[in-house]
């Protein structure tokens, strides 16, 4: 697996972790072990997110890289093989 | 995938009850030319859209529908809530109360359920991108006419916003179009 998916694969784990979470927190609001995972599993998100989006372009259209084109459109999309 | 924002695309604060312009308006959320129906529409086609272009705005569009049926149910549900059952019965509502109350369904203003026979998705991009154009104006020309049935300005408002939009994404999918059409020449001819 090239490293683009493995960073690719860490952000949707922690992101999906994030989800569940939240999930479990909309009918634990005061769980204060759940909120401490959902802080820590955020930090990691974002940190992970960050380095992505440095190399290999935006995960969402709010992230504007520092280049004179608009990288939002680029293959592959999601439902594509990566060879497009 | 998607994030939730907890806003809505555009204000929308209702104040007065008017039971039959929600009726009226609930066709944009569960009628044949209604958000949910254009939403499904986009997000199902863009899965074949050949090029870059046209698979951004597929996904885009048809994201942005989904915040469009959020800004119609709660039109709906701001014109419906707290309207007393004896009100509703006097404007002849109440055939859409005794089924499902003040509760926001996906139907057209007569109460036929949504159903995905509103919308089509082919293998052939022309195919749908012309359809996406068709879908457009009629959504723009529903939202022309629920604006000449409308008074309440706080009602108008969010109305002409969502019927601004549709023309916005008539013209985007026109650009789509010409781009899909021009890919797929070059591809045949060199
Ligand atoms: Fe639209």
């Amino acid at each position: 697996m090239d490293e683009q998916t493995t960073l690719l694969e860490q952000i949707m784990a922690y992101d999906f972790a994030l989800y569940d979470l939240q999930l479990f927190l909309n009918t634990h609001p005061s769980d204060t072990n759940a909120l401490r995972d959902y802080k820590m599993a955020l930090e990691q998100s974002e940190n992970l997110r960050r380095q992505y989006q440095n190399r290999y372009g935006p995960l969402t259209a709010r992230y504007l890289p520092n280049t004179t084109c608009w990288q939002w459109i680029n293959d592959p999309w999601p439902w594509n093989n990566k060879e497009v | 995938m998607w994030l939730y924002d907890k806003k809505t695309q555009y204000p929308i604060k209702i104040t007065k009850p008017d039971p039959r312009m929600a009726i009226a308006i609930l066709t944009q959320y569960g009628g044949p030319n209604g958000e949910l129906a254009a939403s499904l529409r986009y997000l199902s086609q863009r899965f074949s859209m050949p090029t870059k272009e046209a698979k951004a705005t597929l996904n885009d569009i048809g994201t942005e529908e989904l915040a469009h049926l959020e800004m119609i149910g709660t039109m709906v549900h701001q014109l419906m809530d707290k309207v007393p059952p004896k009100e509703l019965e006097r404007l002849h509502v109440d055939t859409n109360f005794v089924i499902h109350g003040r509760a926001v369904y996906p139907s057209d203003s007569n109460g036929v359920p949504f159903t995905a026979a509103y919308i089509e998705s082919m293998e052939d991009p022309i195919a749908n991108l012309n359809e996406d154009l068709a879908a457009e104006q009629k959504a723009r020309a529903t939202y022309e006419y629920l604006l000449s049935i409308a008074d309440d300005p706080d009602v108008k408002d969010p109305l002409r916003f969502l019927r601004e939009r549709e023309v916005v994404h008539y013209q985007r999918f026109g650009e789509t179009l010409r781009i899909v059409q021009e890919t797929m020449n070059s591809k045949k001819y060199f």
